[in-house]
């Protein structure tokens, strides 16, 4: 077998890509007791994407967005699926107090998402991922700051390496289908760093799309 | 109240009593700094020369069955809180007693004679208005001396803010009483309620309830007949094993079927029929409306209390739980299906409404409009919905299409966007001018002129970091959403 065939089969390979596509489809699946990362600017599609992850939640438990600007609209949320009447939206400004908002709301809700101001302390958020481990919660938390969360507070980071937008066309359209090319590493993502796509439709649907992009391996260390 | 026994504990070392937190200890572990209520392992760590003994509720139930049932033989329809706790109502039996003071000391001469180390000693027997009184009454009293309380708001007054505790669990909302100068219940009282509700929310209300004597109140609701659940035995069941499957699963099925009428339960009836027909029926009461957990656990404790105390000659033949007081505690009750974790998450959003304030704590409903900050008809969370602007099931043409922006400032914010031939060139986000890469629009929006609104135009502008709703009138850029 020459070479070129290895790195053909490498890639599109069947069998490889369908347990590709069925663990990062897990990616996109909040785990009781664990802590999702979800990294990257405004305009990222990563709000959606965090309360796209509280829709399976909220079919059967009240599911909480913690909100540090007041932006967050529930009419976004319950396009990806999210129970209007279980969607409960903290909004909470004050820097100060979101590390004490953030415990409350983990002591007693099995599905959070939480975006993180700026300046949060590293020993309230683990703090927080020690809560969360203890009370089995859900939780995507959605760092405000560039740096991300302290390493060992999630276990899995997705970051947002760029969107694509599809329908609007120099004044004509409208926005439809966009793109999301996201990194995932951490624990969850068994130590490796793998990227993926996902194609966000703007209604519930959310799929991904593993063959277009070959997973990189990287060598990991812990 | 009644101090329960440990035959098991050793006679002269000091005892430190535990489940998840320390629930009894002797003199010399609570002064070493042991409280009641602390977390065990702090505990074992302040006192570490105590013997700690683990809690077992179903055993002290055993035990405590016969005060119980000395205290049913004076006055029918006990409730039991928990092992150690009883609450009476006593307005009937007064009457026949002759009065409050004597039928107190009747209850408290009675049960002297019920003290031993098997099933421990030192009964105090408080009489107020309301559970909440009562229970500080008795805590109030000394072994032998009832304490009837004339006056329960003056009584209630005197206590200091620690005695909502056990019924609040809300540490915080204390130590924030505290701070702002309230020590006792009698201050407290004082606050008006309406301002106690709008700054602490659900929490502040219960405690200006109680502190004012009004006690935790149940909305009492009609009960339905056909809510009660029974199962009945052929073989009566004999084994405790068996018996603790029955009742788990009964409980289950009691909480499902309310689950489907929106209504938890406050206070139920376990009622037990033995092989020979003969029957025990005993009520069980909780703050908080029981959980699956909660329930099965009390109707174990209970069905094996008779069953060890030997009041179930030849098995349980039937068993039968019904609701006694059912609240309308349940926000959206028919929409969660998991009881338990949606009190649960009430009581977060309550922590949480307490330390935001209730505009903190937000819910919204779907409403008509055409931008998407109009679409969403906000409520505080706890609070019925306002009636909607604009009729959500309405047409709306010329709204603004899905998929909605994930974040949409609560006004529209004004926002550069550099034109060239009516086309959008750069937008100018933060320090930086990012070039448009496509857009969609103009799509035009009539504004409401009878009140002055202008009309506008809406655009979706797409950048390289990202796609922005902009709405542009008298030739000035809003910000109204970005597709994040």
């Amino acid at each position: 077998m020459g070479l070129k065939e290895v790195i053909a089969a490498d890639v599109v390979g069947a069998t490889p890509l369908l347990d590709l596509a069925d663990r990062e489809k897990g990616y996109l699946q909040l785990r009781p007791g664990h802590v999702t990362e979800l990294l990257g600017i405004p305009g990222t599609g990563l709000t959606r994407l965090g309360l796209r992850l509280l829709a399976g939640h909220s079919q059967t438990t009240p599911v909480v967005a913690l909100d540090t600007r007041g932006w967050i609209s529930p009419a976004a949320a319950w396009e990806t699926g999210v129970v209007p009447e279980s969607l409960v939206i903290v909004r909470c400004n004050d820097p100060g107090l979101w590390p004490k908002v953030a415990a409350a709301l983990l002591e007693g809700v099995n599905a959070l998402y939480a975006e993180v101001p700026a300046g949060a302390r590293e020993q309230d958020l683990r703090r927080l991922a020690a809560l969360a481990r203890a009370r089995k919660a859900a939780v995507a938390m959605r760092p405000m700051s560039n740096r991300g969360l302290p390493s060992g507070v999630a276990h899995l980071r997705l970051r947002a390496l760029g969107v694509t937008w599809e329908g609007a066309d120099r004044g004509h359209g409208r926005l439809g289908r966009r793109r999301l090319m996201l990194e995932a590493s951490g624990k969850g993502a068994s130590g490796m760093t793998r990227r993926f796509e996902v194609e966000d439709e703007g209604t519930d649907v959310v799929r991904v799309v593993s063959d277009v992009v070959v997973g990189e391996a990287r060598r990991a260390v812990g | 109240m009644w101090s329960l026994g440990r035959p098991d504990a050793p006679l002269d070392d000091p005892v430190l009593i535990v489940g998840e937190r320390v629930s009894a200890a002797s003199e010399e572990v609570l002064e070493a700094g042991v409280s009641l209520g602390m977390p065990r392992r702090e505990a074992e760590a302040l006192a570490p020369f105590a013997t700690v003994l683990v809690r077992d509720p179903g055993e002290e139930s055993r035990r405590f069955e016969p005060v119980v049932e000395t205290i049913e033989d004076l006055v029918p329809r006990v409730e039991v809180v928990a092992p150690g706790l009883i609450f009476v109502p006593i307005a009937g039996a007064v009457r026949f007693y002759g009065g409050e003071e004597v039928l107190a000391e009747r209850v408290a001469k009675e049960l002297d004679r019920m003290v031993g180390q098997e099933r421990g000693g030192q009964a105090l027997v408080g009489v107020a208005d309301g559970p909440f009184a009562a229970r500080w009454a008795a805590a109030g009293a000394e072994v032998g001396r009832p304490l009837v309380v004339g006056d329960t708001i003056d009584f209630l007054s005197r206590l200091d803010l620690a005695a909502l505790r056990e019924d609040l669990d809300a540490e915080e909302l204390i130590d924030t009483f505290r701070w702002l100068g309230v020590s006792t219940l009698g201050d407290l009282a004082r606050l008006p309620r309406d301002a106690l509700a709008t700054r602490f929310g659900n929490p502040g209300l219960l405690a200006h309830r109680l502190a004012a004597g009004d006690d935790r109140f149940v909305d009492p609701r009609e009960i339905p007949p056909d809510l009660a659940v029974d199962a009945d035995f052929e073989e009566p069941l004999e084994s405790l094993d068996a018996v603790a499957f029955a009742s788990r699963a009964l409980a289950e099925r009691l909480l499902r079927g309310l689950r489907g009428s929106g209504a938890a339960p406050h206070r139920v009836s376990i009622l037990a029929e033995d092989a020979a027909g003969g029957s025990r029926e005993r009520i069980w009461r909780s703050a908080d409306p029981f959980t699956e957990k909660a329930l099965s656990d009390r109707v174990w404790w209970q069905l094996r209390a008779w069953v060890e105390s030997g009041g179930i000659p030849g098995g349980v033949s039937r068993i039968r739980i019904a609701p006694a007081d059912l609240s309308d505690e349940g926000r959206q009750l028919g929409l969660l299906k998991d009881e338990s974790s949606r009190i649960e998450a009430e009581r977060a959003l309550a922590r949480a409404q307490a330390l935001l304030g209730p505009d903190g704590v937000l819910q919204g409903r779907v409403q008509g409009g055409r931008l998407p900050g109009e679409r969403v008809s906000w409520s505080r969370w706890g609070e019925p919905p306002p009636d909607q602007e604009r009729d959500g099931d309405a047409p709306w043409p010329g709204a603004t299409p899905a998929p909605s922006p994930a974040l949409v400032p609560p006004e529209p914010r004004p926002l550069e966007v550099e034109w060239e031939g009516g086309m959008p060139t750069r937008v100018r986000l933060g320090t930086r001018w990012e070039p448009v890469l496509t857009w969609s629009g103009p799509w035009r929006l009539g504004g409401r002129w009878w009140v002055g609104e202008e009309d506008a135009d809406r655009y979706q502008l797409v950048t390289s970091v990202g796609a922005f709703l902009c709405v542009v009138t008298r030739g000035r850029a809003f910000l109204a959403g970005v597709y994040d």
